[in-house]
């Protein structure tokens, strides 16, 4: 932890960044995203356990950009997609500074994309074997099973767009939902806009999903949003050998193809 | 009681399965009138949102056609189709919609006979499965929603 | 408010017979939006067309739709009448009620229906077009041709005869290619320098064709009509026009033994030196890694003798900048390297050589003027066994397909061998025996009848060396696979041919596509082989695949007339149904977001980086851009942006959305 706030105040004193995005604590002892800009604020920085949330979303944000040179705490989700949005052109290398925080709580910086990449071959980056069984479970089902249970969780949502803001890759200045001409999705909340909505979410982020969580985490309704796009992780790797976030030059598996993808029902 | 007639929307390219459908016609070989195409340039240009929109809207089946594979007017449009459709059905699948509704198939411009077997087949199933009512239920739900509660 | 008619046409009776034209008409009068509409017995005739117009100008419509036909046959006959009525072509849509309704469907109320549900699609879609121009790029009537062999020279030879600038760039010293390396050609039998020089020669003195051998290609920018290339000149050490060709330096120079690539080995070249006597331009170059000048910092013999003082050991390369309107890529191919077949010992047994350097050895010009020698020993071979599909069709080996140049040629040198050598014996080891072609099959029974060659259908599995004689172990499968070994003197391979080296790199700075085995790829298989899906790019030759000489020159005549075709007019008209990105006022500037995902899907390179600067000249944004002449209209990119930035003209979302709309709520 001292080591945390000694190398932030040396980046903030010596301008290498003007900003470092961090964890610290939020109201009702929940951890909440913190800006540092100087070294007073230092301070304010924790991390314990419960510091989960993946950071990166907030590099494209535009009020955080204007501050000038960032620098992120980034878990191994913030690192994917930090991997992902440099693939997407939204960040370069050498752009942001990079402060890793492993699982074990110690801190390592990272340089460059390239050493990022050579870390994240050597870690997990599957889900959870909770979410798998939740999964398992939807499977198991009838279609129509599924389509009560999907039926049931869209009607709680309130279309807040939680999802979408919380999403490291739901950083486009119009989102499909806003476009009106035509009006693709319905702009209420009412069953057939919630599920318009959240398959062309869910289709928008196949193959580019690091599986980090944070829709699910800031959904006010508990919705499960997460298994839509977790579910799609599997099937694009056997399928296409991609896996998002794991190379900052990597090309999108649904923008490029083989000629001999295989596939079963197209007659 | 009336025989059920499916409503079913094609969403087809111009350069192999409209062409291939025109031979059809030209061949005069009969086939179902339930279905209507809507022509586009390639297949690579058949967004997803296209077929939600085509369920939302009273579809019970979608057919999607194009050129067979290496035949593409714009030589990969349907390579990228099929990953997206290979992606697309296992979302649709997973969210609980009947993908056995969406044919996919590749029609050349040489075969008029292929396209009316497609297209029988297809309506024969879709009469077999029945009319798509989860997903007009809640289509008509949010026509309720939309235009008030001043008809109860 | 739309003004929209409605045409609805009998087509005699192939509508009629099951389609109650007129009631169609009729009902779609009744739409929304439709201000006209009217039945017709012909709509694509005199009179059908008058209507059309008349009905244009009477009732001011600013849509049109016409249910008759297949738009595939009739929408350029229908939109050009609406353009003579005034009315913008792109303003008219065609409802196909004869082959997707009356020809398919049986006379009732539900195919009635039907077509009216068709019209009523299109008219929703027409509310929804737009007036569209058709995009005009000027052409710069220049054409590149890069690659200087047989299909180079052909394409150069025909698009300057038609009257146009060519520019032809060369990597080698001298232009020829490959086809002056060889000694006869088949099926003919004509000496191949005897063809081919005559043709160098022409493309060194054509007004119109600019040379520049020993260059490269450097960059590709632009697009069709108006590329702009950067050609590197590499040094030759020379002043060209001060050099008169005379060859002093080359007799004179001390390094004597490099060896000559031309020959393929077979024999020597000084460092400064002309690749072979027929060179075009025939003047020398200095090859710098193997001059001692350049080596040592002395020596500067060939300055001495140089008669006009023409060598220039400090000159530097060259940036030549080309604009043209097109490329025509014909930069031929390559045989398999000798490493590829340890087994057969090339590499490792002087007498088991190449098809190239067979071609070499058997040429009046060549090192042995002609005699068939084997390199070992000089000794002439009595006994050679030609294997074919050395490396090809061989999945094992990773070439799966056929060279298709190997049979004809290793039959020509069993035949060259056995005129030369009378009492030689030629085997040949092959798979199948591919002579489709004129005179092709022919050619191949006189090598079998006539010359007395022993062909035996099997593989060679091993070549080994023993007592002096090269063993050759192989199979006769005509012979339930028999054994068979061979003493032999000399053993030739027909080697794959195989992309050319640097093939890849090329392909990606022209920006044209490749295949599995790096070939470029041509447009479509059958109906555009010598295009590629880069417009304004055309192929030549064996740059494609493996070809024979015959196929590579037709291909290349006919890369320029596509060339010719391009430039016969001042500007290039295109249909304006391409795709775009928006564009909005700042802040804003598009709802792009650069996230480029597009760029892959796009076949033809046409989505662009523009960046939006600030008044300072800061990049605030880069933003997706279609280039409109690149771009073919697919819509690939429309159907994966997200964020609905890029839409295409004539299948755009909301015509599209409108369309389903219309389809599904009668």
């Amino acid at each position: 932890m001292n080591d945390l706030i000694k190398k932030v105040t040396q980046l903030l004193d010596d301008k290498t960044i003007n900003v470092f995005i961090g964890y610290g604590q939020g109201t009702a002892s929940r951890i909440r995203t913190i800006f540092v800009k100087n070294s007073s604020q230092v301070e304010n920085l924790v991390y314990t356990s419960d510091c989960t949330a993946n950071l990166a979303g907030y590099l494209l944000k535009h009020e955080v950009k204007k501050i000038g040179k960032l620098g992120i705490l980034a878990n191994d989700s913030a690192l994917r997609s930090m991997m992902q949005l440099a693939s997407e052109f939204q960040i370069k290398d050498g752009e942001v500074y990079v402060l890793h925080a492993a699982k074990d709580g110690s801190f390592t910086e990272f340089a460059d994309f390239q050493s990022i990449e050579a870390y994240l071959v050597t870690i997990d980056t599957g889900i959870t074997s909770d979410e798998q069984e939740r999964i398992a479970k939807l499977e198991a089902m009838t279609v129509k099973e599924r389509w009560i249970f999907w039926n049931k969780e869209f009607e709680k949502c309130i279309k807040c767009y939680a999802c979408r803001a919380a999403c490291p890759m739901c950083y486009c200045h119009r989102c499909t939902t806003d476009v009106n001409q035509p009006q693709w999705i319905p702009v209420a909340s009412h069953e057939q806009g919630n599920l318009d909505y959240h398959l062309m979410r869910a289709m928008h982020l196949a193959g580019r999903c690091v599986n980090c969580g944070e829709c699910a985490n800031a959904c006010p309704m508990d919705i499960p949003l997460n298994l839509l796009t977790y579910q799609l992780i599997a099937p694009i790797r056997t399928t296409f050998d991609a896996t998002a976030g794991m190379k900052a030059d990597a090309v999108y598996a649904l923008s490029t193809f083989k000629p001999d993808d295989k596939e079963n029902f197209i007659i | 009681m009336q025989e059920f007639e499916p409503k079913i929307v094609a969403f087809v390219c111009n350069w192999c399965t409209y062409a291939g459908a025109d031979l059809t016609g030209t061949s005069r070989i009969k086939y179902s009138a339930n279905v209507k195409i809507i022509r586009f340039p390639c297949t690579g240009r058949i967004d997803f949102m296209i077929l939600m929109k085509a369920f939302e809207n009273g579809a019970d089946g979608i057919i999607v056609s194009g050129c067979h594979p290496n035949d593409c007017h714009y030589s990969t449009g349907n390579f990228h189709a099929r990953r997206r459709w290979i992606v697309l059905r296992n979302l649709l699948n997973f969210a609980g919609i009947e993908t056995d509704r969406i044919q996919f198939s590749w029609v050349s411009a040489a075969e008029g006979f292929k396209w009316a077997d497609v297209v029988n087949n297809t309506v024969a199933a879709i009469k077999e499965i029945g009319p798509y009512e989860n997903y007009r239920k809640i289509a008509v739900s949010t026509l309720f929603n939309e235009e008030g509660a001043s008809n109860e | 408010m739309s003004r929209i008619g409605v045409f609805v046409c009998h087509c005699g009776e192939n509508i009629s017979a099951t389609v109650d034209c007129e009631k169609v008409a009729r009902i779609s009068g009744e739409l929304k939006g439709v201000e006209f509409s009217a039945d017709y017995k012909y709509m694509c005739s005199d009179p059908g067309q008058t209507m059309l117009k008349d009905a244009i100008r009477e009732h001011k419509l600013d849509g049109v739709v016409v249910a008759a036909c297949s738009p595939r046959m009739h929408e350029p006959t229908f939109r050009n009448a609406c353009a003579e009525a005034g009315l913008n072509p792109y303003l008219c849509e065609m409802s196909n009620i004869r082959e997707h309704c009356s020809w398919v469907h049986p006379k009732s109320d539900l195919t009635t229906d039907k077509a009216e549900s068709l019209v009523r699609v299109m008219v929703e879609k027409v509310k929804k077009n737009k007036a569209l121009n058709s995009i005009k790029v000027p052409v710069t009537r220049t054409a590149l041709v890069i690659g200087g062999g047989v299909a180079g020279i052909q394409a150069a030879l025909d698009i300057a005869n038609c009257g146009h600038k060519v520019v032809m760039v060369e990597k080698l010293p001298s232009i020829g290619g490959h086809m002056s390396q060889l000694s006869e050609t088949f099926p003919t039998l004509d000496c191949s320098q005897c063809i081919l020089t005559p043709r160098m020669v022409e493309v060194a003195q054509h007004p119109n064709i600019t040379l520049y051998t020993y260059a490269e290609v450097e960059s590709v920018d632009g697009f069709i009509g108006n590329f702009k290339v950067k050609v590197r000149k590499k040094s030759k050490s020379l002043d060209e026009h001060l050099c008169t060709g005379c060859g002093l330096c080359t007799t004179k120079c001390p390094q004597k033994k490099i060896p000559n690539e031309f020959e393929r080995g077979l024999g020597f070249r000084p460092a400064i030196y002309v690749p072979f006597p027929q060179a075009v331009p025939n003047k020398p170059v200095i090859d710098r890694e193997n001059c001692t000048y350049y080596i040592k910092g002395k020596c500067k013999v060939c300055e001495i003798v140089c008669p006009t003082k023409a060598i220039r050991f400090d000159q530097e390369d060259e940036i030549v900048e080309v604009d043209c309107g097109a490329i025509v890529l014909a930069t031929g191919f390559d045989v398999l390297k000798p490493d590829f077949f340890p087994e057969y010992g090339y590499g490792k047994y002087k007498d088991v050589i190449d098809g190239l350097q067979f071609e070499r050895l058997a040429s009046a010009s060549g090192p042995t003027q002609g005699m068939i020698r084997r390199p070992s020993d000089g000794e002439i071979p009595k006994k050679i066994v030609f294997v074919a599909c050395a490396g090809s069709r061989d999945p094992a080996k990773g070439i799966e397909y056929c060279s298709k140049i190997c049979c004809m040629y290793t039959a020509k040198h069993a035949m060259l061998y056995k005129h030369k050598v009378h009492d030689g014996t030629p085997y040949v080891f092959y798979m199948d025996i591919r002579a489709g072609g004129k005179n092709y099959e022919e050619f191949v029974r006189r090598a079998i009848v006539e010359d007395e060659t022993h062909y035996v259908r099997g593989r060679v599995s091993t070549i080994y060396e023993k007592n002096g004689k090269l063993i050759v172990k192989g199979v006769d499968t005509l012979m339930g696979a028999q054994p068979v070994e061979i003493e032999a003197d000399m053993v030739v391979l027909a080697t794959a041919g195989v992309a050319n080296k640097g093939s890849e790199e090329l392909a990606q700075t022209v920006h044209v596509s490749y295949d599995a085995h790096k070939f470029f790829a041509e447009a479509h298989p059958k109906l555009k082989p010598v295009e590629t899906n880069t417009a304004g790019i055309f192929l030549a030759g064996a740059c494609q695949a493996p070809k024979d000489i015959p196929e590579s020159v037709a291909a290349a005549s006919g890369a320029a007339v596509k060339v010719a075709a391009l430039f016969s007019n001042d500007l290039l008209t295109r249909e304006p149904l391409i795709a775009v990105v928006n564009r909005q006022a700042p802040p804003v500037y598009s709802s792009c977001v650069g996230c480029f995902l597009c760029q892959s899907v796009c076949p033809y390179q046409a989505i662009e980086r523009e960046e939006i600067k600030n008044r300072n000249g800061e990049v605030i944004r880069t933003l997706a851009k279609v280039n409109e002449g690149l771009c073919q209209g697919c819509g690939t990119c429309v159907a994966l942006c997200r964020t609905k930035a890029i839409d295409i003209y004539g299948y755009s979302n909301q015509q599209v959305y409108s369309e389903i709309m219309a389809l599904l709520n009668d």
